[in-house]
């Protein structure tokens, strides 16, 4: 039995499809079956990241209706074959999804992947409570920058509230990734720290990311960062994805004991 | 933080002021129930049959592990 991951970020544009791609492929180098799902329906963007656009043939909805099932749906990876992949809808909107479609869907990919992430659409509307819904943890992207911040804090508001695992009596785990940090500007007051981010939206650190130039050469190739070993960004996806596996991995430059982190990372991971 | 070495707040701590404030009033307006507005209008119901109400406010508070609701009815001392 795996474990649901969403990967959420409240604001658009902060790097969340971008994260799910590297951690995804992390994971399946950790040697775990892993699948990444697009929940951004109408707005596919995850098979460009993996560079997998061309191979899609069928979608989420489609194996949701009944239309497909999941096996013809599920995509492959040329790079690496613990990891799998399933595409948005690109014609739908978002009102198509239905809870208890979500539910099996979900049910369904946790019986064979050690690992399900799930890529959630920006904003916090139906599309997001979808998949925030029957997840078992999320991880939060936020960039260092009040906006994103902010939307961040409404995101991980309604992830409290509409989490079937809450509404149970249960916590859902929340694990926050600092993106696109620029450490001249933190040093010089004029970036907000990842001390003062997480003081501020009250969550554990999974990891900080550093801007990197990279990121948009690794997309224009569809093929994502952590593939890069030279990469600073695809390093700290590394970093990331080895602390998900249940692997004590420093963090790096950061204040904070991860142990916490670890110990209740392997214990959601049974 | 380094205002009494440059002078100056550095923009970053003015983010952390600013931001904290905001999601402090953020979670104020939108840590409530659904049904809070319904409620209220309820609980109003119920006490106006004995005494005058001005108005009744409902709070969701948390502090640690535990939720309260606080609920401030106050009287029309006109009425």
């Amino acid at each position: 039995m795996g474990i649901v991951i969403a990967v959420i970020s409240g604001k658009g544009g902060v790097g969340k499809t971008t994260a799910t791609a590297n951690i995804g492929l992390g994971i399946a180098f950790n040697d775990k079956k892993c699948v990444v799902v697009d929940f951004d329906i109408g707005q596919r963007n995850l098979d460009m990241v993996l560079g997998l656009e061309n191979r899609v043939v069928y979608d989420i909805v489609q194996v949701m209706e009944g239309e497909a099932n999941i096996k013809q749906a599920l995509i492959k990876s040329k790079v690496n074959e613990n990891l799998h992949f399933l595409a948005a809808s690109q014609t739908k909107d978002k009102s198509v999804l239905e809870s208890s479609k979500v539910e099996k869907l979900v049910a369904e990919l946790k019986e064979s992947f050690d690992f399900v992430i799930l890529d959630a659409p920006a904003g916090i509307e139906s599309g997001y409570e979808h998949t925030i819904e029957f997840a078992d943890a999320a991880i939060i992207i936020v960039n260092p920058e009040v906006s994103s911040i902010r939307d961040a804090d409404r995101a991980i508001g309604i992830l409290d509230s509409k989490s079937a695992k809450v509404k149970a009596g249960e916590d859902v785990a929340k694990y926050l990734i600092i993106n696109r940090i620029v450490a001249d500007m933190v040093e010089s007051g004029e970036m907000l720290k990842s001390d003062d981010i997480l003081e501020i939206l009250n969550i554990k650190l999974l990891g900080k990311v550093p801007e990197d130039k990279g990121v948009i050469d690794a997309s224009n190739q569809g093929k994502p960062v952590i593939l890069d070993k030279k990469s600073i960004a695809g390093q700290a996806y590394k970093r990331i994805t080895g602390r998900l596996c249940g692997e004590k991995v420093d963090m790096k430059d950061i204040e904070i004991s991860d142990k916490g982190l670890f110990k209740k990372l392997t214990g959601i991971f049974r | 933080m380094f205002s009494f070495l440059f002078g100056k707040k550095k923009s970053a701590s003015v983010a952390k002021d600013r931001l904290t404030i905001a999601i402090m009033s953020d979670r104020d307006r939108t840590n409530g129930y659904p049904f809070m507005d319904e409620m209220k209008a309820e609980i109003m119901e119920v006490v106006q049959k004995y005494i005058g109400v001005k108005e009744v406010q409902i709070r969701k508070e948390v502090d640690g592990n535990m939720e309260a609701l606080a609920i401030d009815v106050e009287l029309d001392k006109g009425a």
